[in-house]
């Protein structure tokens, strides 16, 4: 029922991290069978001891861990190391927002899976070899007839002339350039912007995105690239392009 | 049109139409009474000779009793004899010119006077009181032995000297102290327009934002504050309670439904095995429908500007992938673009796909768009579905068997799900004839438009 088919070569040496002690023991059962050596970890700290043994071959995370969670596990990983990692999440919707977030993990599971679905990924990755360490988050972005440069916090149109904007609307503009195509809410924005405030200051988003909307305009009319949403927030329309 | 009116204004108009209805009310009331009384002028002139007549003939002694019988809260009459000074009358008002000249007709050169009666003691104390209730007529009539009778007509309403019953003036301050008094109200309401605007921006999934509290409100408007304020917070807790219960119950069947998933392989018989399979398949897209049809219900969606089409596409090549008949036509230039929650467009499209090909054997996909809408139909090769069950098809948990039956497979959640999920994209589900013969499901979803401001 399972393929039989082994992976030639080396004996590849897998680490499964996974709370849950009989998943974790079943999937060691069904990768040592396809002859993997494995071993089984179930918490971060038990990872790093392992991985302080013997360099494994490749990581199998789950997601939802107790302590330091999968998505910290493999961001501190993708840091300064290639090893290949494999996703498992208990939750659905979660692997959707969690390729979003480009953390670096190589391939994903949803659970359940079966056996074949896992030992096709396992191989899949193995074979790809290793991965290329995540690129840090870029801090140049091209849109429409803009370019943004976060860090010299300059934005300057595509005849390379810079546009003036007040510190408070270039937060605002960086934070729809980083989540282009998704509709924020006022609260959403001012938590990004600034943070959580005691108190909602609706009117100051609004008269903030109605400066911003003016001086884009200026340069790109007609652009439309903050549009308000059935008054429940507002979206970026433009496609976002990191530049290197 | 009346929907629209704020509370402030509908009191205002009640209130005005109330007052606008009992003034003319009372105007037509007057006038009607007016006209009466000028009727009655001819009986009255008539009655008061007939009284002269009769104290002239009568013995000096059956005067008394004479006067006494003709005295009635409309009519006094009394002799004044010869030589007693009385006071000069005032001249009569306007609008009794016709009851005078009548009057003066009837009674001939009788008459020595007419006019307002001279005040009262008390009268006197309060002139504008005096000038203000002007309701009488006294009219003074020359008797053949030389003394004077001496009758005061009075009107049964209360008339100023311009002619216009006294409530009248009353009536129009009062009208304008209460639109005043309106004003002032308006301002008493706005506390409540506050209020239920910041309860419609209330966002029960994420931290509770105390509503605004004003000073200056109503005790009764501070106490609705306060206890909406209380409401967010237990309502929040509800809602988070809920999530984080299902969150879990779905975090931990899924963790089940591994193991189970990882140990079914070892069922030896090949077509337990796959049922089996389906089972646990079945189960997490039940719990995923759940999960996924609470958090429409908490505004939970994340909005995306999305390509529909690419969506269908990849949900399509899944199904086909694993090894379902499923077709899609799709024209290549078509703008499908839309705001909408990724996972739940995706489960739109797997549910519609899934119920398809589970009681039609096929699912043939079509989208389209008009001016406003993407249109996705979807057909099968089933036998279709009767039109009177179509609507309760759209119910949680009603299937067409009428029986819990899971070998066909699904609980009966999944196009309730898909309903709901449309409902909450602005968009509409329909379940009509394939051409074919089969069941057809039209979902319309509002495409996204590039609008300023």
């Amino acid at each position: 029922m399972i393929e039989k088919i082994r992976v030639s070569g080396p004996m590849h040496r897998i680490l499964v991290v996974e709370d849950d002690p009989d998943i974790g023991r079943l999937v060691a059962d069904l990768l040592r069978k396809e002859g993997f050596a494995v071993e089984v970890a179930q918490d971060a700290a038990a990872m790093d001891a392992a991985l302080a043994r013997v360099r494994p071959d490749l990581i199998i995370l789950d997601l939802m861990l107790p302590g330091e969670d999968g998505l910290s596990i493999c961001r501190r990983i993708r840091v300064n190391d290639v090893l290949p990692i494999l996703m498992l999440s208990a939750k659905s919707d979660e692997i959707d927002r969690v390729v979003g977030l480009e953390i670096g993990a190589d391939d994903y599971l949803v659970k359940p899976f079966g056996p074949r679905e896992l030992l096709a990924r396992v191989r899949a990755v193995l074979r790809r070899g290793t991965a290329q360490p995540s690129a840090p988050p870029a801090r140049r972005f091209a849109f429409d007839r803009f370019v943004m440069d976060i860090d010299a916090r300059q934005l300057a149109s595509d005849s390379g002339e810079a546009l003036l904007l007040t510190s408070a609307e270039f937060d605002l503009l960086a934070c729809f350039v980083r989540r282009p195509r998704r509709v924020l809410s006022r609260d959403q924005i001012l938590d990004w912007t600034r943070g959580r405030t005691a108190e909602p200051f609706d009117r100051t988003v609004d008269m903030l995105v109605s400066r911003l909307r003016k001086k884009l305009e200026a340069v790109s009319p007609d652009s439309n690239l903050i549009t308000t949403v059935r008054s429940s927030g507002y979206l970026f329309t433009a496609q976002v392009k990191a530049l290197p | 049109m009346i929907g629209r009116l704020s509370l402030a204004a509908r009191i205002t108009l009640i209130v005005a139409i109330a007052l606008l209805a009992s003034w003319i009310g009372i105007i037509v009331l007057l006038y009607w009474l007016y006209d009466t009384d000028a009727r009655s002028t001819a009986t009255a002139a008539r009655q008061i000779a007939a009284i002269a007549d009769l104290l002239e003939r009568a013995p000096a002694r059956e005067r008394g009793v004479v006067l006494a019988a003709v005295t009635s809260d409309m009519l006094q009459a009394r002799v004044v004899p010869a030589g007693v000074h009385l006071e000069p009358l005032d001249g009569p008002r306007v609008r009794d010119e016709r009851t005078v000249q009548a009057l003066s007709a009837a009674l001939g050169d009788r008459l020595l006077a007419i006019g307002l009666p001279p005040p009262t003691e008390q009268q006197k104390r309060y002139p504008r009181l005096h000038a203000m209730a002007a309701n009488a007529i006294e009219l003074r009539i020359g008797l053949r032995s030389g003394e004077t009778l001496v009758a005061v007509k009075r009107s049964p309403l209360i008339v100023n000297r311009s002619g216009t019953p006294l409530g009248l003036g009353a009536g129009l301050l009062g009208t304008l102290i209460a639109l005043v008094a309106l004003v002032f109200m308006h301002r008493q309401t706005r506390p409540l327009a506050r209020l239920a605007a910041a309860v419609d921006r209330m966002d029960l999934a994420g931290t509770p934002a105390a509503l605004p509290r004003s000073r200056t409100a109503a005790p009764e408007i501070k106490a609705l504050i306060t206890a909406f304020n209380r409401l967010q917070v237990r309502l929040s807790q509800l809602l988070r309670a809920r999530m984080a219960l299902l969150g879990g119950i779905s975090h931990d069947v899924r963790t089940f439904a591994t193991r189970l998933r990882l140990r079914v392989d070892q069922i030896p018989d090949r077509v337990e095995r796959e049922r089996a399979v389906a089972d646990i398949v079945d189960m997490v897209h039940l719990l995923d429908d759940a999960v996924l049809a609470s958090k429409v219900g908490a505004g939970e969606l994340q909005e995306e500007l999305l390509e529909f089409k690419d969506i269908v596409a990849a949900e399509v090549a899944d199904r086909r992938a694993a090894g379902a008949r499923v077709e899609m036509t799709v024209a290549n230039d078509l703008s499908t673009a839309l705001l909408g929650d990724r996972v739940a467009l995706r489960r739109i499209v797997f549910n519609l796909i899934d119920n398809a090909v589970k009681y039609g054997q096929r699912a043939r996909l079509s989208l389209s768009r008009d001016t406003q809408w993407i249109v996705l139909l979807v057909d099968d090769d089933g036998p279709g579905i009767a039109p009177d069950k179509r609507e309760l098809l759209l119910e949680p948990f009603v299937r067409l068997e009428g029986s819990r039956n899971r070998q066909t497979g699904g609980a009966g959640l999944g196009l309730a799900v898909v309903r709901n999920l449309i409902e909450a994209h602005g968009g509409q589900i329909r379940i009509s004839d394939a051409p074919g013969g089969g069941a057809r499901i039209s979902v319309m979803l509002p495409g996204f438009a590039l609008r300023s401001a």
